[in-house]
């Protein structure tokens, strides 16, 4: 096993490293390092706003989610397998040819995954708070509690999501049993406070047992304890419970592309291409997987909010054009599951070019999402009596989903998972899609108050934000054109 | 006329060099074989004839138009088989060969899908998926959508290589029938029996550069064949047959 872990690490590490380049990659954990020594010199101002305690809420909330975005990657196992015989071959695949398990082999992507996260983001922000502890007078024993903490959410929620998308490959019906009951879970703290947040996050109980809030080493043990069999038991389930040989699909289905191909007839030079990608959202199950994980964090979104309002009584002016620009910042995510459903070098033997099949996979999008998210703005606006923004909000919906969509097109191509991990790139993208987020975000509080002038703004940042969006969609042919399809 | 032109054509990928100042021409209906050992730059030349990668610096023109800026002319007149026989995993034969008839703008396109579905025996494996398909299924499907649109000029990267005797025999009738009707054929392989028996002519790399060009016909007045041409001028005289 040592083997194959220390072989599966090299593996991540080249292809982190095949991303960008080996000093890119390496400055992350620099970056994350430098964020966290400027977090902790800063605390003592941070403390003027918010509480300690709030502050280790957030981030034990914020590990479990990192943790839960980590371990989904098996969901992918089987899209690993079948890929065996494209460009990249993965060390999960030997189960074919050596006499290794399947079982051994993906709980080794497990671990490789808990280590290679631990030491890129974990550490240097350890690091980074250990450094800052002479000048912000904190002690290392607070310091390593919180990182002892944190640890034990990140692989809560490390565990929980390998477990959870190993059922979903066994599943679908257990997958969502297991997904209603989590959220089930999360409204009976939430929306009927049943039980406090440390039920749900016993490593945060572990935390608040600890310096700098309170000494108490008997509850700590006994929550640290707890952390340590749900994070065993969730690893031991998924270990269990994954097949041992993953078959491919062996049924036939009707040929329905001429039919497809018909049906978009409108869509101009656009036909067979957009066609094809409809079949293959189809086909792959890609599109179920779209569709939940847009509506997923949609209705997280609408819970949280609701949540800081009624719950916390925070009266925070979330409105509906507050929701419509939130809906367009999501749709990054379908961009690149649409990226992600097949290779695509069998297009280098036919006259297409890549600008050509991302602007497909744009359209794709738009034809996917443009029912959806007008339901969602509709829905809120009826919910919350807001028809009378209305007006305001589909243009924001419209225009924010256009625009980071192509944004991301035009940053990352064909690949926006592999070069959302080129730092260079995350930091352009992270610039141009903070940035009119923050701005939609603050207007849309102010409408309310001063409502011309926060029309006005918002506005204008639409007007940039199609004009951007026009300057985007031309680049993507001249930085795209040239290059080969991935 | 000239089918194929290459004037001084390099490739680096990270600092190797793939190809150093290639030169050739190949004329109009002729079937020229490019053989080398591993990682001689075949598929690399072949990736930069059909526009698939950008050559480092040189010349290249495939049916008068230029590799580097016509690449979308190019794949329209030329038929390509990639040296990965990768179709698209969702869709099944017959509907990867209607989406590259679409492409192509191939007339008459359901009758030239039931040829060619009957030709390599798809029928066989209708309705399964691609990513379903044995890899010689799989490349049955690729040499379909490569011959579909009836191509003045096929680019073909070991197209035997998966096949069984049966398809290999079937594969290389048609190949001698396009030769004979005066198609060009630019094909790499490592078959060198096979090779010798369809081409015309050879083109034989090592480490990036063009170490020999012959025709079969002269080889055979020598009294020689290919493989110990080959093996002569690689310089691997060392490795005899068993």
């Amino acid at each position: 096993m040592s083997l194959l872990l220390e072989m599966m690490l090299k593996e991540e590490y080249r292809m982190h490293v095949n991303y960008s380049s080996r000093t890119i990659f390496l400055a992350l954990p620099m970056f994350i390092c430098f964020i966290a020594f400027g977090m902790g010199v800063s605390l003592t101002q941070l403390e003027r706003n918010i509480s300690i305690q709030e502050l280790l809420t957030l981030t034990h909330v914020g590990m479990f989610l990192y943790g839960l975005s980590v371990g989904a990657f098996g969901f992918l196992g089987k899209t690993y397998i079948e890929r065996r015989y494209g460009k990249t071959n993965y060390l999960i695949n030997m189960p074919a040819l050596l006499p290794l398990s399947f079982k051994r082999t993906f709980l080794g992507m497990y671990l490789r995954d808990v280590i290679f996260y631990i030491f890129l983001v974990l550490l240097p922000a350890l690091l980074g708070l250990l450094l800052a502890a002479p000048i912000a007078h904190f002690s290392v024993i607070s310091i390593g509690g919180v990182f002892v903490g944190a640890l034990l959410s990140f692989l809560i929620g490390v565990s929980f999501s390998f477990a959870v998308s190993v059922v979903y490959t066994r599943s679908v019906k257990a997958f969502m049993f297991v997904a209603f009951a989590f959220i089930a879970l999360v409204i009976g703290y939430g929306v009927f406070d049943l039980y406090s947040i440390e039920f749900l996050l016993p490593a945060l109980a572990f935390q608040l047992s600890l310096p700098p809030l309170t000494v108490a080493y008997g509850s700590a043990a006994f929550y640290f304890v707890i952390c340590v069999v749900v994070i065993v038991a969730f690893t031991a389930l998924a270990t269990l419970s994954v097949r041992e040989s993953i078959n491919g699909g062996k049924s036939r289905f009707k040929d329905v592309y001429p039919r497809y191909y018909d049906r978009f007839a409108f869509a101009g030079s656009y036909q067979t291409l957009i066609a094809k990608e409809f079949v293959d959202l189809i086909r792959s199950g890609t599109i179920g997987k779209m569709v939940f994980s847009f509506v997923a964090p949609l209705v997280f979104l609408s819970f949280s909010t609701w949540y800081v309002n009624y719950g916390l009584a925070i009266p925070v002016g979330f409105n509906t054009v507050f929701y419509a620009a939130m809906v367009g910042f999501f749709g990054v995510l379908l961009y690149s599951w649409l990226t992600n459903v097949d290779l695509s070098d069998y297009y280098e033997t036919l006259p297409v070019t890549v600008p050509k099949v991302i602007k497909s996979k744009l359209l794709t999008f738009s034809f996917l999402t443009v029912g959806i998210s007008t339901a969602f703005v509709l829905a809120i606006a009826i919910i919350n009596g807001e028809m009378q923004l209305l007006w305001l909000a589909l243009p924001v919906l419209y225009i924010t989903s256009t625009y980071m969509v192509v944004a991301t097109a035009y940053l990352t191509g064909l690949s926006p998972n592999s070069f959302l991990f080129n730092p260079e790139v995350l930091v352009k993208f992270a610039v141009v899609s903070v940035l009119p987020d923050l701005g939609l975000t603050i207007l849309s509080f102010s409408l309310s108050s001063m409502n011309v002038a926060a029309v006005l703004g918002i506005a204008l940042v639409l007007g940039i934000l199609l004009i951007s969006t026009f300057l985007f969609y031309r680049g993507i042919e001249e930085k795209w054109a040239r290059t080969s399809f991935p | 006329m000239q089918a194929i032109v290459v004037d001084n054509l390099t490739k680096d990928y990270d600092g190797v060099r793939a190809l150093d100042s290639v030169s050739f021409q190949v004329d109009e209906g002729t079937f020229i074989g490019c053989f080398g050992p591993n990682g001689a730059g075949k598929s690399t030349l072949l990736r930069v004839l059909t526009g698939q990668i950008l050559p480092t610096s040189g010349k290249a023109e495939v049916l008068g138009h230029d590799c580097r800026e016509e690449v979308l002319a190019i794949k329209n007149l030329v038929g390509i088989m990639p040296e990965v026989e990768s179709p698209p995993s969702y869709l099944t034969a017959s509907e990867f060969l209607y989406f590259v008839g679409k492409v192509r703008k191939v007339d008459d396109l359901n009758a030239k899908i039931e040829h060619w579905l009957e030709y390599f025996d798809l029928s066989e494996v209708k309705g399964k998926l691609c990513k379903d398909l044995s890899k010689g299924t799989r490349q049955k499907v690729m040499l379909a959508s490569s011959f579909i649109h009836e191509p003045k000029l096929l680019f073909l990267d070991e197209p035997f290589i998966n096949l069984d005797p049966l398809y290999q025999r079937k594969l290389r009738e048609y190949l001698t029938k396009l030769r004979e009707e005066g198609r060009t054929i630019f094909m790499c392989s490592h078959i060198l029996e096979m090779a010798q028996r369809l081409c015309e002519e050879v083109l034989i790399l090592n480490k990036g550069r063009i170490v020999a060009r012959e025709r079969i016909e002269d080889m055979r007045a020598r009294g020689e064949d290919l493989e110990v041409v080959f093996m002569r001028l690689v310089g691997r005289t060392d490795v005899a047959a068993p």
